[in-house]
């Protein structure tokens, strides 16, 4: 029977594309990799390849399963050198593998593949014959055999383990969790965690996954790990954790060498059942169904007030039943949407790598926070504004080795990438250790471009001079990239994280580097709204940037500048009237006004507003041309009356 | 020689009632701290035998110090003290490097033995 490929195609599509990521990756890894550790790194490139050449073959494009196997065979004749990788065959394995990540878009289109690019494809047949004049390959079947081998476990953050010594032996641990333990899952995670620093853990029942959703069966947790260490004494090192009521490790029957491993998954079988792929746009969709859920119910709750009194109870219930089943709904749906931060992190090395060689510089890219998880939508919008922060600080914060040393610092210049969760924030900072901005420079350039006066410049301070690379223009003025280095797009990516209701902040000092830090909501489509009204207009403010309202008579206020100041927090907020600000009837100049104090362009501002009328969950929808063009406005969000509110964009509404 | 402690959470309740339970079981408190930038400081200050971390602290969150302290010092000892519900968070700390960890409310036989074990000291 004919089978249908067609209906294979996004599984073939998704993993290969994890594959070839995963190659990309690790290419960029070899070149920093201490010898010890090429054969391992080889070992795994070859897999991925492998893998590519064999789902591309099943799915009969030639042209794919051609090229990746000419790569295999490159990464086949590597196997056994101990030497370091020349770093011209690293950018051709590069190239390659972006050659087949486009060719594999292409069937992910539907359209075919083509064939290889025949420079590529003779530059790797080269390659693979200079590799084995210089050394004994392997027969090739040898190697096909080493690719079913099992992957190197994946070791997770935290202590490395020690090199497997010659005598690594396999053991068959056992641990059960006391029984007035409260929270066993978190012991069994302590458990492998500890397990993980004394060697490979080969196999866990439960897993990492399981032991994060809280299952650990019967309080007990099987693991089979590769170490050097006796059976005694990971016995002695589990019996430092608290609450086990029996630990036991054994030798596993037969010696782990040098009989060949059998096929062990780091993740047992289960845990590859509980997991399914789902595809984009259906968590999308679902998404969608929910947010116009969250907005019926709303609905149904306005509708309900026109009720007499009487009979409104049951159906509040009923409202209030309906409300928190829909947000536990959106509860989960949010939850499935979230993906790792690896997904973007794990491209930076790489682009980092190829920036650096291009303009003749050496970086090190140091992730941190790579498991932290945001809202996928999140995660693209951040992709690019990340890219570029990147780029910023490798062509222009980083100087040349020649520069570094000079200086007095290492040839290589260092990026370090930080993800960290910060209560109902995620935290991305880029930092560098390069030449760092001038504040100086900065304010000169915004006087040029006619951004500010000789005299404002001069007034600010220099953190505040740092701002000024991300107004338009300025960033983008050529004085600014080439003298201090930095700038090119800044306001582009300044204005992208707002956008999301985040927000950019730049430290920098001269001669030790930058740093970008971009505080993000974990999710872009539901945020917790403040809703005022002015006159007849209903406006919207994100929660997240309100610090505080008063009640305020402005006629009483001190003023300056024309307008009141407000006091708040230890300090002064000028007060604007929120009325006048978006073009309407000025509001009243007297009697009690409702002030909202939130974040303006430059520090703290207040709008006085004629009513403030609650918080809501507002599903953000985001504007399009033409009113996306007006400044002043962010997104706009339905109400449960079907009335459509603008959310306000406070700083550039102040600015402008 | 009495092992030395440094106590980090954010309530000046549970401090003392922390301190309190080390004082009782023979080891020296040598410092406080009110939330993670000082709890950093404090164990650079001092080099603490074992350090117990509130998980939920303003300005730095226990597991953000306690991965600065494991980068500090990867031999550092910290125990987690968690709240039921906090599961994910106590796993977040494993993985920045906590030794152990204790859930409130706890009784002082509790903590005293989590810390023994961890110190390898029975």
């Amino acid at each position: 029977m004919e089978l249908d490929l067609s209906k294979y195609l996004g599984l073939f599509v998704s993993e290969s594309k994890d594959h070839l990521e995963a190659l990309s990756r690790t290419l960029v890894d070899l070149e920093r990799a201490r010898p010890g550790e090429m054969p391992d790194l080889v070992d795994k490139m070859f897999r991925h390849a492998h893998s590519v050449k064999g789902m591309a073959g099943t799915m009969q494009f030639e042209g794919i399963a051609m090229l990746a196997h000419r790569a295999e065979d490159v990464l086949g004749a590597l196997r056994g050198r101990s030497g370091a990788i020349e770093p011209e065959l690293v950018d051709l394995l590069l190239a390659v593998t972006d050659a087949l990540q486009g060719m594999v878009q292409l069937t992910a289109s539907g359209q075919p593949p083509g064939g290889p690019d025949e420079e590529l494809a003779g530059n790797l047949s080269r390659a693979a014959a200079a590799l084995k004049r210089t050394e004994k390959a392997e027969p090739a079947e040898a190697l096909a055999r080493a690719a079913e081998a099992p992957p190197a476990p994946a070791r997770a953050s935290g202590p490395t383990p020690p090199p497997p010594a010659p005598e690594a032996r396999r053991l068959q641990v056992e641990v059960e969790v006391a029984a007035t333990c409260p929270v066993p899952s978190v012991r069994g995670y302590l458990v492998l965690k500890r397990l993980e620093s004394l060697g490979s853990v080969l196999a866990a029942s439960p897993g990492h996954e399981d032991l994060k959703a809280g299952r650990i069966p019967e309080r007990r947790l099987f693991a089979t790990i590769e170490t050097s260490q006796t059976p005694e004494a990971v016995e002695r090192a589990l019996a430092q954790i608290a609450d086990l009521s029996r630990v036991s490790a054994l030798p596993e029957a037969g010696p782990a060498t040098p009989a060949p491993p059998a096929p062990v998954r780091p993740e047992p079988g289960p845990e590859a059942q509980r997991t399914v792929r789902v595809r984009a746009e259906l968590l999308d969709g679902f998404l969608d169904v929910v947010g116009e859920l969250l907005l019926a119910t709303a609905r149904l709750r306005a509708v309900g007030r026109a009720i007499p009194e009487a009979q409104r109870r049951a159906h509040d219930e009923g409202v209030d039943r309906l409300h928190s089943i829909v947000k536990d709904l959106h509860g989960k749906v949010m939850a499935a949407r979230m993906t790792p931060f690896t997904v973007l992190s794990d491209r930076l090395p790489r682009a980092a790598r190829d920036l650096a060689r291009r303009s003749g510089k050496q970086v090190d890219v140091a992730v941190s926070g790579a498991e932290i998880e945001v809202d996928r939508s999140l995660l693209e919008e951040i992709a690019d504004p990340v890219l570029h922060v990147l780029r910023n600080a490798v062509d222009h914060g980083l100087e040349t080795p020649a520069e570094r040393i000079s200086a007095g610092k290492s040839a290589t210049g260092h990026v370090e990438v930080a993800a960290r969760r910060e209560r109902d924030r995620v935290v991305v900072e880029v930092s560098d250790d390069g030449r760092g901005m001038d504040p100086e420079r900065l304010r000169q350039a915004a006087v040029e471009k006619g951004a500010l006066s000789r005299e404002g410049a001069a007034a600010l301070s220099d953190a505040e001079a740092l701002e000024l690379a991300c107004l338009p223009g300025v960033s983008t003025a050529r004085v600014v990239t080439d003298v201090s280095g930095r700038g090119v797009g800044m306001d582009a990516v300044k204005s992208a994280v707002e956008a999301l209701g985040g927000s950019l902040a730049i430290e920098s000092r001269r001669g030790h580097g930058t740093r970008i830090v971009m505080r993000l909501p974990l999710t872009v489509a539901v945020q917790p709204v403040l809703l005022v009204r002015v006159g007849q207009e209903i406006l919207a403010l994100p929660v997240s940037k309100v610090h505080g309202a008063a009640e305020v008579e402005l006629e009483r206020l001190e003023r300056s500048g024309g307008s009141p100041l407000l006091g708040f927090g230890g300090g002064h907020v000028p007060v604007h009237d929120l009325a006048t600000l978006i073009g309407l009837e000025p509001g009243r100049a007297s009697g009690r006004r409702s002030v909202v104090v939130t974040e303006g362009e430059a520090g703290r501002v207040g709008l006085a507003v004629d009513q403030l009328l609650g918080q809501e969950e507002a599903v953000l929808k985001p504007l399009q041309r033409p009113l996306s063009l007006v400044p002043g406005l962010s997104a706009v969000t339905v109400l449960g009356s079907g009335r459509p509110v603008f959310v306000l964009d406070v700083p550039r509404l102040v600015a402008a | 020689m009495a092992k030395k402690v440094l106590i980090v959470d954010d309530a000046i309740f549970m401090r003392n009632m922390i301190k309190e339970i080390f004082v009782s079981g023979d080891f020296e408190v040598v410092g406080e701290a009110a939330n993670g930038l000082e709890a950093v400081e404090k164990y650079k200050e001092f080099r603490p035998d074992i350090t117990t971390m509130d998980i939920v602290m303003p300005f730095k969150s226990g597991i953000e110090a306690t991965r600065e302290i494991i980068k500090a010092d990867p031999k550092a000892v910290v125990v987690m003290c968690s709240a039921l519900g906090q599961e994910s968070l106590v796993m977040e700390a494993i993985e920045a490097g906590a030794s152990d960890f204790i859930v409130k409310p706890f009784k002082s036989e509790d903590v005293l033995s989590v810390v023994r074990k961890v110190l390898g000291s029975p």
